[in-house]
């Protein structure tokens, strides 16, 4: 259980970093140019990029260090947030899976950085799933 | 202290967090007015310091002959680095339309290719009908109408059959164009615009150099432009 929550901070760290990344790219409308490795352009120019006027990479960058919060809190045996960060990282992996899909079939590029994060919050799932299967055993 | 621990760790992360972007959001100039805003700043206000600090770029030689506009002679020089797959750039093309009018026979502008593959799926395509106009010394009037209508063939899965249509309406040959497109002479100028453009440090599209000064993408709006032009035509003399 220890080591899956101290894995789960480490990856909601790098999500941080990531999505803080993309926001300050988005702000200072650096991603505006096209260039040769990136389709960030495309995705973060779209209507899709922000959600009532907010940057979404920010609302992912707050997503990630609540994230990270739950997780340090459950290893330190805040059973409440253990709790909370099932239902959290589930709701983020289902926001993945539509902005993945947003970029595959509505936009029709990808951003690398976005599917970092995705990747990330996948592992995050996996993570959080089993640690129902860890609970029994551990009882 | 170990109750208090998670939260004392937890601020910590909050405050490099925060620091970080608060850096980084500085240190990295604000390009708030891309190309297609309009700013509210009056022409004559201050470009960019940055601008004139820039190194004068050579790099090796593109395609030649070049595809110019505007008199060689001309004390203004504007070599843009386009894509024309790339929704800045085709915010930036009625932009550099403007400002063409604007400075007449003080400005000549230079385009070179730079599709940038693989992001965009269809710009190696349009690049490839542009040369292929080239061939036929329409160059200028297919750049024009790839990028008026970039946003009709961009989302299309073959967009061969549309660049053909651009042909007919601007009065190719049809039939060399097809030929053209997929030639060995249009491939090259592709290449060797491509390798100019590595030589001179571009790495994304629009990218434009002004008397072989690279342009800051944040002075690329029709306001900024102008003021940066003009200090360079200052500078020039003239």
């Amino acid at each position: 259980m220890r080591k899956i929550y101290i894995l789960a901070s480490v990856l909601s760290l790098l999500g941080l970093a990531d999505a803080l990344y993309l926001t300050i790219e988005h702000l200072t409308g650096q991603t505006v140019r096209c260039t040769i490795l990136s389709g960030c352009s495309e995705v973060l120019s779209s209507q899709y990029a922000l959600v009532a006027g907010i940057p979404l990479a920010a609302v992912g960058a707050a997503a990630y260090f609540t994230v990270f919060s739950l997780a340090v809190l459950a290893l330190f045996g805040y059973r409440i947030a253990g709790k909370i960060l099932t239902p959290l990282v589930i709701a983020m992996f289902f926001v993945s899976v539509w902005l993945f899909y947003l970029q595959a079939f509505v936009i029709r590029q990808f951003c690398q950085y976005c599917l970092i994060s995705a990747a990330i919050t996948t592992c995050l799932l996996v993570l959080v799933l089993s640690l129902r299967w860890f609970k029994p055993a551990a009882q | 202290m170990k109750r208090i621990l998670p939260f004392i760790i937890i601020l910590v992360v909050l405050a490099v967090a925060l620091t970080s972007a608060w850096y980084l959001t500085r240190s990295i100039p604000a390009a708030q007015n891309p190309p297609g805003n309009q700013t509210s700043s009056s022409p004559g206000s201050p470009a960019s310091p940055a601008q004139s600090q820039q190194p004068v770029v050579t790099g090796v030689p593109g395609a030649e002959p070049a595809h110019t506009h505007g008199p060689a002679n001309a004390p203004l020089k504007l070599e843009e680095f386009g894509d024309f797959e790339c929704p800045p750039c085709g915010l930036f093309h009625p932009i550099l339309k403007q400002m063409e009018e604007e400075f007449g026979d003080k400005l000549q502008v230079t385009f070179r290719e730079f599709p940038l593959v693989p992001t965009h799926q269809h710009a190696l395509a349009a690049a490839s009908a542009a040369e292929a106009a080239g061939l036929q010394g329409k160059f200028w009037e297919m750049h024009h109408m790839i990028y008026d209508h970039q946003n009709d063939w961009k989302k299309e899965f073959d967009v061969r059959p549309i660049f053909e249509g651009y042909a007919k309406q601007i009065g190719l040959d049809v039939d060399r164009f097809k030929h053209d497109i997929d030639g060995e002479a249009v491939a090259n100028r592709i290449m060797q615009d491509g390798k100019r453009g590595h030589s001179m440090g571009v790495k994304g599209t629009p990218t434009v150099f002004l008397n072989g000064r690279e342009v800051n993408f944040e002075n690329l709006p029709a306001d900024k432009l102008r003021v940066v032009i003009q200090n360079e035509l200052r500078s020039a003399g003239k």
